[in-house]
């Protein structure tokens, strides 16, 4: 088995990924996959550090981010959808609705 | 997956990482984590992106990345400074902490990984289990409710 860092470092890796493409996509499905990533990050630090610490909390966490994910996911996209129907597009940079 | 212009790409791109992840976990003795991650995460929320993807029209992304031209340049000057703030976290040498507990791997080999987390969240995480299920039921009813379509 690796060591503890590498593991890290993977996770750091895949949150990195996830906030560059929450801050440089336009297209709103593409940044709530990239929030899924950086859940999944968070998810990868939780079992190493389980796993580590011989403990079995982590990937009980862990058991819970996936359920809220999932709810998470169902509910982001029937709102995209929605978003799609009366805009006709997906891009954030149309959802200026609350701007002044 | 953020660089590729097609969102279907970034799916099956997205798909391929989580399939990476699910070794990882092997990796660290957590197999039931490691098949939930293939079967919730792999198959079911993707099949969800991939079919969103499908059902809206969405050719025209290309243009859309490169409309603001300084996005991409601070995006990585972001990225880089998260990424080494970590790096820099992770090798100060004071990661591991924690109290350790007592499920080592030895003992967690021995009675089995899905036996020991079954136990655990029946007892100690019951509540939280149960909040989970109804967080699930309430999510299912608000996605139906959004998505359909106006009567009339």
């Amino acid at each position: 088995m690796a060591p503890l860092e590498h593991y890290l470092v993977v996770s750091a890796l895949l949150f990195t990924i996830g906030v560059v493409g929450v801050v440089v996509r336009r297209n709103a499905i593409v940044v709530v996959m990239s929030i899924e990533i950086m859940l999944n990050a968070g998810n990868l630090a939780f079992v190493t550090f389980a796993r580590f610490l011989n403990s079995m909390d982590g990937q009980l966490i862990v058991f819970f981010v996936m359920g809220v994910a999932a709810a998470e996911a169902a509910v982001g996209l029937a709102i995209l959808i929605l978003i799609y129907r009366n805009r006709e597009s997906t891009d954030v940079d149309d959802l200026n609705l609350l701007k002044l | 997956m953020v660089v590729l212009p097609s969102p279907l790409y970034c799916v099956l791109s997205l798909i391929a990482a989580f399939l990476g992840l699910a070794g990882l976990y092997l990796s660290l003795g957590a197999e039931f984590l490691a098949v939930v991650q293939v079967v919730v995460y792999a198959g079911a929320i993707m099949v969800l992106f991939l079919f969103v993807v499908m059902l809206l029209d969405l050719r025209r992304d290309e243009h859309i990345l490169l409309r603001l031209p300084a996005q991409k340049f601070f995006g990585a000057m972001a990225g880089m400074g998260i990424f080494s703030l970590l790096l820099k976290v992770i090798y100060s040498g004071s990661v591991l902490t924690g109290a350790k507990g007592n499920y080592s791997a030895e003992r967690v080999s021995e009675i089995g990984n899905t036996q020991i987390l079954g136990k655990i969240l029946f007892t100690d995480y019951l509540f939280p289990f149960q909040a989970m299920g109804v967080l699930l039921f309430v999510g299912v009813i608000g996605a139906v409710v959004l998505a359909r379509r106006r009567a009339g």
